[in-house]
This record gives structure tokens, sequence and C-alpha cells, in this order.
């Protein structure tokens, strides 16, 4: 095999490799380095003398960061630096086992009054039910509870809910590392007086979860925040919603879903179309109707001595225009392109035997004249007709006289036009605000048929509590294969994130994975999927633009990650400025 | 030839080393001494097999990850511990060309092949120096690491030894064969 080969390739220098030296990095990249926690590390309980000091020192550090240069940040390790790490670890280890890591921000829960001597059925507008029996409730000393009780429930659907609640959605079981891929989770809790209450021994809540997934391999687990694990309680059951119907209110089949019917295709829309083209229709006949004006008349024209101008003795009988004019001459147009000064001395040398006048192409101004003497003919000459002195102030006088009448008759019909057009305006509006109420009424009748269409696609998990806490039915998955990556996450400024979790949104599985420590983090992503990156510093969400994703490659690299200034008021905001 | 290697200790230097790495292994801050040390030579001989400057400083940083991961399984055997650097490299670097994700690249100053050419007795200098260069890119891997080590790296037959982890009488058998080879393939 044929190598290439590079011949006095220029030499690095050491100060150019040394720059690039960051033992930092190699330190906590290490496999197997980052298994055990910093603070159980033999050679970190040995510096705890200097901790306080140090971690003084450090939170100023942090606290100082932005202002720090960027060289500063990855030139090389200390011992503050190591210290401040530790504190920082320290502090998210000892977060509680739900801790939404958006400032702010948080799936809100539905409260609802259960009077807990006769318990309740509840539905939710996700579809979801409850049945809470009778006396279910025990206060901590396990005293039954009487009146009504306050219960919180709220619900986790896809990775923007899971993300936002901070609930854990790692699983570990017999040692090795899980991610949920989860077919809906819910959380119920329930108060007295806004102290707690507990499930009353033997008694069990009924749910039925509302979820779009629905395969078996799912099972059912609850969150033990003590542990930060879950529990597995067995599987859940799955039951059409739409069998569910059937059984209990004899629904119809599902065979019976209307279509989705376009607009356009509806008959009241197409009779407001057609009842449009009628209007304009009935405006076009109306202007038609109207009494069309003279045409306009022309200015007359003065003899001009540079053209050639002659008399003709013509009966003009036929062109009642001429009726008022006396002494009619005229003027050969420059249409007549053959005509010279020879041709014309001998146009006019002769004595025409009969000459004709025609209406010419410019109507009402020029005119054809044939002149025919034995065999001798001139057929066709463009003419004009002009005037001369006291004839062309005739000419002029009967020319304003028709003009202003036909101004007056012009002025006529535009009024007489506008006040057709109006009209039709008007009907025209009409008809398009019936288009709009029939296009509202219409949006809003598919928004209920695709939302029925949904909740009959849906399924319901349904199983049963007797405790009060976070229910997930999930499938463990294993991490992501394919791409891993040693990343040193920073913001756009280049400066180092100090985040303690990276989270990976696989499009193609329901959940969320979680890489932890941070700055500096290996984690591992399905190239073949459509995947999202979050992180987050001081409550501050973090993200990797999609194009940015895509040219992500393998191995130790710095990824500058996007910093998200929308503050997010809801979980639907977050989901629609990721798209998701 | 001249050695520029900086791999040569003396015992008391082999002694002091392993005392940092006896350090390392209770506390893995304490390698970051052997880091230092060591850092620019193991970037060095990586970069010499590669033909990429980033994936070369990715390499070096990953030969020092499993370093620290692995210290607690080393051994000293009376060598420097660059040795057992360098043949983390070596693996690493072989690593990369499996997966292919870097190219196998030879990089090659002429003052080392006229050294080679000098080493089998040739005075046609000029006109073998780029015949040399064509059957160097094309000698087995084994072979060709011989002759970057010894030429292109001038190091010492001892030190080429200890990294291939053979004895030093082998380094220089298996050299000089090479060599042989080269002098019949020029002609």
């Amino acid at each position: 095999m044929k190598r290439k080969v590079n011949i006095n390739r220029p030499k690095l220098s050491a100060d150019e490799i040394n720059q690039h030296k960051n033992f930092d990095s190699v330190l906590k990249n290490s496999p197997g380095m980052g298994a055990r926690p910093l603070l159980k590390k033999p050679w970190f309980l040995s510096g705890m003398v200097v901790v306080t000091a140090a971690i003084i020192t450090t939170v100023l550090v942090l606290n100082k960061k932005e202002q720090q240069p960027v060289v500063a940040e990855s030139v090389q390790t200390s011992d503050a630096d190591s210290l401040a790490l530790a504190a920082f670890y320290k502090a998210e280890e000892a977060k509680p086992c739900i801790a939404p890591p958006i400032n702010g921000l948080d799936i809100p829960y539905t409260s609802f009054k259960v009077n807990a001597e006769k318990g309740a059925a509840l539905d939710f507008k996700t579809g979801s039910k409850l049945n809470v029996p009778k006396d279910a409730f025990v206060d901590e000393n396990g005293k039954p509870v009487k009146g009504d009780v306050e219960l919180r429930y709220r619900e986790f659907h896809d990775a923007a809910d899971f993300f936002v609640s901070g609930i854990p959605m790692t699983y570990d079981s017999a040692g090795v590392r899980y991610q949920f891929e989860s077919a809906g989770m819910m959380e119920m809790l329930a108060y007295k007086d806004g102290k707690p209450v507990n499930m009353a021994p033997g008694k069990t809540i009924n749910v039925e979860l509302a979820s779009a997934y629905k395969g078996t391999e799912y099972n059912l687990y609850k969150l033990d925040t003590l542990k930060n694990n879950w529990s597995c309680l067995g599987k859940d059951k799955v039951e059409s919603k739409y069998n569910k119907e059937i059984e209990g209110n004899g629904g119809s089949d599902p065979g019976d879903k209307k279509d989705i019917v376009k607009l356009e295709q509806t008959p009241e829309y197409k009779m407001v179309g057609l009842k449009k083209e009628e209007v304009k229709v009935e405006k076009d006949k109306q202007i038609a109707a109207l009494p069309k004006p003279a045409p306009e008349p022309k200015k007359p024209n003065r003899v001009n001595k540079d053209k050639y101008t002659f008399n003709l003795d013509l009966d003009l009988t036929d062109f009642p225009e001429f009726a008022v004019y006396k002494n009619v001459q005229w003027e050969l147009g420059a249409e007549n392109e053959a005509m010279s000064n020879a041709l014309w001395a001998e146009l006019n040398k002769m004595v025409w035997e009969d000459a004709t006048l025609k209406e010419g192409n410019k109507k009402g101004e020029s005119y054809f004249l044939s002149l025919k003497k034995g065999p001798k003919q001139v057929n066709n000459l463009v003419v004009y007709p002009v005037f001369e002195g006291k004839n062309y102030e005739a000419a002029m006088k009967d020319f304003s006289a028709k003009f202003e009448k036909y101004t007056a008759a012009l002025d006529k019909r535009k009024v007489s036009e506008k006040k057709i057009e109006e009209e039709y305006e008007a009907k025209i509006a009409a008809l398009k605000k019936k288009q709009e109420e029939l296009e509202a009424k219409w949006k809003k009748e598919m928004d209920q048929q695709v939302a029925s269409m949904a909740t009959q696609d849906k399924v319901m998990r349904i199983f049963r509590i007797s405790s009060f806490g976070v229910y997930n039915c999930d499938n463990p998955s294993a991490y992501p294969h394919g791409v891993s990556c040693n990343a040193t996450l920073t913001d756009e400024r280049n400066s180092k994130l100090m985040c303690y979790e990276v989270y990976l949104v696989d499009r193609h599985k329901n959940g969320l994975f979680t890489f932890e420590k941070n700055p500096v983090t290996t984690f591992s992503f399905d190239p073949n999927s459509t995947n999202m990156l979050w992180t987050v510093e001081n409550g501050v969400l973090y993200y990797l633009k999609p194009e940015q994703f895509d040219a992500l490659k393998g191995g130790t690299q710095n990824v500058a990650m996007s910093r998200v200034e929308q503050q997010f008021k809801t979980v639907d905001e977050m989901k629609a400025f990721f798209n998701l | 030839m001249l050695q520029t290697s900086k791999y040569h200790a003396t015992e008391t230097d082999l002694a002091s080393e392993q005392a940092v790495v006896e350090a390392a292994k209770k506390n893995p801050e304490r390698f970051a001494a052997l880091y230092d040390k060591y850092y620019e030579q193991i970037f060095r001989f990586i970069y010499q097999r590669v033909d990429d400057k980033e994936q070369a400083f990715d390499a070096t940083q990953q030969t020092f990850m499993k370093a620290i991961s692995n210290l607690p399984k080393y051994e000293f055997r009376g060598v420097p511990f660059a040795s057992w650097l360098y043949r983390i490299a070596s693996s690493e670097v072989n690593n990369l060309f499996r997966a292919q994700k870097a190219q196998r690249t030879v990089n090659i100053e002429s003052v080392s092949v006229y050294h080679i050419i000098e080493e089998i007795q040739e005075s046609k200098i000029d006109e073998y120096h780029d015949k040399i260069v064509d059957i160097i890119s094309e000698l087995p891997e084994d072979e060709l690491q011989l002759i970057e080590m010894r030429f292109f790296e001038k190091r010492a037959f001892k030190e080429i030894a200890e990294i291939l982890d053979i004895t030093e009488n082998n380094a220089k058998v298996k050299t000089y064969r090479i060599l042989d080879k080269l002098k019949k393939m020029i002609k």
C-alpha cells in the first residue's frame, strides 16, 4: 500500500505544540476518573484543609467568569479550579431528586377538591381519568382525613415536559444505567389544609393515563425520591380509548371517522364563490348599458406652409363632420413616404377627372384620397383636413362646442360607473365576510375533528396506585450509539459553561438522554436520528443549533452552545421555540 | 548519526520519574508533571505518522487519558516511562487508521533520506532520493516503523527496542535487514 508522503513538512514549534496542553481536560475525561464522586476521592479528601478558603476564592472566580479573558479559561489547572469544580458538583449532587433546571419554568399542577368521604371521578383535558374511592386519605398519623382534600395532578408526555420538570429519566438496573423511553408519566399529590396527606392502607386510585403510545413493552415505575431511582411495579394495562367508548357509551365505529373536507369543497363556500361571479357579471352588464358618449372630437389643424397642401373640389355629403366647414384644405400626411417634390409637381400639374375620399386609419383625423384621370390613377394618399384663416376659427369654435358636450357626457358616465362600482364593492365585501365566517366555522369544525381523531388514536394506560408520587409508563433504553464526543461546552463567546448535565433529545425516541459531569463530558448520539442538545448554566438554557449538531463529529472538541434569550413562561413556548 | 531523542535517562532520572508515577497512581493530579514532560514528545511521535495536526492533538490527549486510566496497571521495568506512553500512542494511532479516521502518512525530511543513502553506502545521493522515498512509502508497517524511528526520529536502538518491546539486538538486526532490502530495491 502506497502511503501519503510529505517531504520536509514544516516543523511545529514547541510553543505551538504546548499551547494545546490541557491537563485538566485529560484528567476529567480519562475513563474511570468521573466514576467516583470527586468528594470521595482520597486525593481530594487530603486537601480538605484548604477547601473553605479555596471555595471562597473560586466562587469569586466563577462570579467574575464573564469578565475574564477567554484565554485564561483554558490555560491550566489550578487547585482553585479543582476545588471550585468540587464545590459545584457538591451543590449539584445536593439538589433534590426533582429539580426543574430552568428558572421559573415547570409543568404546572391542576388542582381539584375531592370530598374525602365521597371520593370522585375526575376527567382531564388530556383524556386521562382518575377514580378516587371514598375514604382514600389518611394524615401523617394514619388517621382518616375528612372533608375536602386538594389533589394536585400533572402529566408529562414528551422530552420538553420531562426536561422542564427536572424529573430524572435515568434508571439504574443492577448497576447498568438506562434511559427511559416513556409512554407517559404523571404525578399526583394530595393535601389537606396545605399539609401533605397519604393514601389510606388498602385503598387505590385508578389511573387511566391517556397516551399516544400503544405498545405493551412499557413497565410501570414509581420514582423513589430518596434513592433517586425508579422502582419497577410491573406492567400497566393498555386499553384502547375507542374500545372503551364502545363498551361504555355505544360509540360509533372508527370507520365512521369523517374525512377532512377542504373548505373549497363545501357547498356553502362554493355558493358564495358563484355569487361573487354573478355580482361581477351584473356589474359589467350595468356598465355596458350606460349611454355611450360620442367619440372625442378632434382638434382642427392649421395649414402648415412647410407641408404639401392642396384644395379639392369634393362632394363631402358623405362626411357629416365637414358639414359646418367651408374651404377645407388637405395636407399630405407624412405616411406618403414615396412623395417627392418632383412627384408632387407632377400631381399638381394634372387636372384630375375623379377624386374619391374615404376614412383613414386614424378615425376622425386622416383620410385616404384616390385620384383618377383616364388610365392614370393615384390611390390611397393619406391626407389630413386643415384650415386656414377664418375657416380655422370657425372650425375651432365648432370643436369647442363639441368638446364641451363630449366632456359633459363623459363626466355623467363616470358618475354612473362609480355608483355601479361602489354597489359592486359593497356586495363583494358582504360576500367576503360570509366567506370568512364560513372559514372560521370550518376551521373550528376541523380542529374538533382532528382532536377527535387524535383522541381516537390514543390509548389508556391503566394502573392503580396506592401512594402518591411520580409514576411512569416506561421502557428502559440503552444510550444511543454511533458518534461519541468528548465535549468541552462553551458559550458563544468561548467561555466554558459550568453545567452539570447535558440533555440529548433523540426525536426518534420519546425520552431525554442525560449525560452528567460537565463542563467536560462524554456523550453519544445516533447520527441517523434527529437530535438536539441542551444544557443549563445557572438556570439559563443553552442549546446546539441544528446545523451545528449536523456538523458534530466524534472525538475531543469544544462545542459552542447558543444561549436561549427568550424567557419561556410555559413549556408550550419552549416546544414552539424548538419546534417540538 | 545524530540522535536527537530526549528519551535517554540516567538511573537517578529513572528512579525520580518512577516516584512521580507512583505518586500519580495515588493522586492522578500528580500525573501533571509527566504530562508536561512528555506532551511534546508524544505529540511529535503521533504527528510524524498522521497528516492532520488537529487529529494528532486529539490523539495525544486520548493517549494521556488512557495512560491515566491505566496507570494503576503500569509496572516499572527499568526503562523510561516514555516507552509505555509511546506504546499507548502507537496503539491510538493504529486505532485511528483502523477506524479510517486518519490517513497513515510518512513524513520525511530530505536530510534523513540522505542518511539512509549514506547508510547503504551508495554515492548517487540525488539519483536515489526519490526512489528511496517511493520504496519507504510502500514498506510493510513494521518495517516502516523501524525506519521512521531510527532515521526520521533519530532514536537509539535501545529506545526503539523499548518502545517496540523487543531486544536492542533484534531492533538492530531488523533495521539492517530493511536497509539491505532498500539497497537491492533501488538498483
